[in-house]
């Protein structure tokens, strides 16, 4: 019989071309504003002239993005870490008890990743107002929590199975008490998980502009401040900043690749 | 002597949920030192039996006692039990030596004391010096081991085992069964021992409890289980049986005498006229000559046959009846030669419906 794959047929060529093709429409917007953070000139258009590393030196000086960019990291890693918190002691609730109610309270808790930034950022507006909470960070940061909790619930919840709850009874049959079996067994056993899930929220909330910007004012997170520079017309700077913008989502994104796999390798040696 | 009290005392437990029976109410009690073994098929209620006495179920009818108080109320923290679970449930995240060690944290043993246990509990179950291993590290049989090993470390008045050789192969399942009794010996410790195969019962217990739909159907020694079954269930359940339909004609100085297809036999046991009855009589006892006064069934065709080593298993047809049979090594059968079967009165059992 003759090998089957050793056979070129013309449609691999098509489909090859159009892969080829489909890869160059998602990646050329990223590739260029990358190309051109190296222009050595005053705009970002073709064509090239560089490379140079001055764009990001100035990015790098400009106290306006670096403040922007520490805020982002503040209100990201705070932010996370409440959603991560309070996803695991939701997931863990809900897995583990016997109520009635459990299915309808898990399809209203993940009910807020239907509905849009805008709305949620609008409604969280009125609510502030309301209350009489000023726009600032933790306006923002609580705004982060509000979409990133559903994602981390089910994050967690989708971990916590019937194995895992046979391990907590283990640990509850030699004697712990509930925190303990929450502190020295669940909590442990998922921090892949957990740590997976911390870093998919910090990296919504990074990239995240339209909650950042209702409910911010003088302090702003790096997509606000980025926006605000955009209107003043194209720069390579902004092209400097973008791509570290971009380069720090790409590294966690790796991150929790690397997590999650490592993860599957225990539960596969498990 | 006088009545001890005993170790475990189930009165009147029951499990339902909603309409479905579980468990049926169940009385059960079992002697310190004794190794019981739950046996039956899947949706028997062993499993449920099992859980309401480490506390992981809660009856819905009935009491639980250990060592004469009533465990009925309390978390399985408070109970002095240990399981052995069937998916081993070793904590992924820790050492060999900390997975054993956890109960003995939980009680606040020093550290250094805790250690010296968890090595000495690690050297019982043979594996001494594993105990820096991390729980991936280790083979199926090692893991059911630390299982066994964490749960026996808190010195635990019942010891419970829920299918805990249900994962390994068959050369392994056997080595661990005679461990498993090695250790109950040495601790002289109670284990109560779930499992649906009852070769495993037979080698391990003191005691087989055999469950059926949620109730007990016979309860014994392996012997007494195997050979004078008490129910049909149990003597088709327990290895083979030849299974003979009849109905008693009447009984004469504790000997029943059945009319069946197979003739008219007499049988060690007293029924009362006319009750319809199966005989059983497992194939190791169907003699082929009338030796000590066995009585004679007839002439049966061999069909087919197995060598089995130690006999033949002989497949053969006695009146249009099938019957199973074991013939020594030492006379090979011969397909289509005619058999002259015996069985004695005191090797066949009489059963009721």
């Amino acid at each position: 019989m003759r090998a089957q794959a050793k056979v070129i047929r013309w449609t691999d060529g098509v489909a090859l071309l159009y892969f080829a093709l489909a890869l160059l429409f998602i990646f050329l917007p990223v590739g260029s504003l990358i190309l051109f953070a190296f222009q050595d000139g005053l705009a970002p258009v073709p064509p090239f002239k560089g490379p140079t590393l001055q764009w990001f030196d100035k990015v790098l000086h400009n106290r306006r993005l670096m403040e922007a960019l520490w805020n982002s990291v503040l209100v990201g890693g705070v932010s996370s870490l409440v959603a991560t918190f309070l996803g695991f002691l939701a997931a863990f609730s809900l897995a583990r008890r016997d109520w009635r109610f459990a299915r309808g309270a898990q399809l209203l808790l993940m009910a807020p990743i239907t509905v849009s930034y805008l709305i949620i950022g609008m409604g969280l507006q009125i609510t502030f107002n309301m209350m009489g909470v000023d726009r600032s960070l933790l306006a923002v940061g609580i705004g982060h929590v509000v979409i990133n909790l559903p994602l981390c619930f089910a994050i967690v919840y989708s971990q916590l199975g019937e194995h895992q709850a046979n391990i907590e009874r283990a640990a509850r049959d030699l004697g712990a008490k509930e925190w303990q079996v929450v502190a020295l067994i669940t909590a442990p056993m998922l921090w892949p998980t957990l740590l997976a899930a911390y870093f998919i929220a910090f990296t919504l909330s990074w990239d995240e502009f339209v909650i950042a910007f209702l409910l911010s004012r003088f302090d702003v997170t790096l997509p606000v401040v980025i926006w605000g520079l955009l209107r003043s017309g194209l720069s390579p700077e902004l092209n400097a900043a973008g791509t570290l913008v971009f380069a720090i989502s790409v590294a966690i994104v790796l991150a929790v690749e690397l997590l999650l796999w490592r993860g599957r390798k225990a539960v596969a040696n498990g | 002597m006088a009545e001890a009290t005993p170790r475990v005392s189930l009165k009147g437990i029951a499990k339902s949920y909603g309409e479905t029976i579980a468990l049926a109410e169940t009385n059960l009690e079992i002697a310190a030192g004794e190794y019981v073994v739950l046996l039956g098929p899947s949706g028997s209620g062993k499993t449920t039996l099992l859980s309401i006495l480490g506390g992981f179920v809660e009856p819905s009818g009935g009491r639980v006692w250990i060592d004469g108080s009533d465990v009925t109320d309390l978390p399985p923290a408070r109970r002095p039990t240990a399981t052995v679970f069937q998916d081993y449930a070793l904590f992924p995240h820790m050492s060999v030596s900390a997975n054993v060690a956890f109960g003995l944290a939980m009680r606040r043993l020093a550290r250094a004391q805790r250690l010296r246990k968890a090595e000495e509990m690690l050297a019982l179950v043979g594996l001494k010096g594993f105990g820096e291993r991390g729980v991936h590290q280790l083979s199926g049989g090692q893991r059911q081991r630390v299982a066994l090993a964490r749960a026996i470390a808190v010195d635990p008045a019942v010891l419970l085992l829920d299918e805990p050789l249900g994962a390994l192969d068959l050369g392994l399942r056997r080595q661990m069964q005679e461990e498993l009794v090695r250790l109950q010996r040495q601790l002289n410790a109670t284990f109560v021992h779930v499992t649906h195969d009852q070769e495993e019962a037979m080698s391990i217990a003191d005691r087989v409890v055999v469950m059926k739909d949620g109730r007990i159907e016979d309860m014994g020694s392996p012997s007494r289980v195997y050979l004078k079954p008490a129910s049909l269930f149990t003597a088709r359940f327990m290895g083979e049986n030849n299974l003979i339909e009849g109905q008693v004609i009447g009984s004469v100085n504790g000997q029943a005498a059945v009319d069946t297809v197979l003739g008219r036999l007499l049988v060690d046991q007293p029924a009362a006229a006319g009750e319809k009855v199966h005989l059983a009589l497992r194939p190791e006892q169907l003699r082929f000559s009338a030796e000590l006064g066995a009585q004679a069934l007839g002439d049966a065709e061999i069909i087919e046959f197995s060598f089995q080593g130690t006999h033949f298993r002989v497949h053969c047809r006695l009146a249009g009846r099938e019957l199973m049979a074991r013939v020594p090594a030492e006379g090979p059968p011969m397909a289509g030669e005619m058999l002259p079967l015996y069985a004695r009165a005191g090797d066949l059992v009489l059963l009721r419906q």
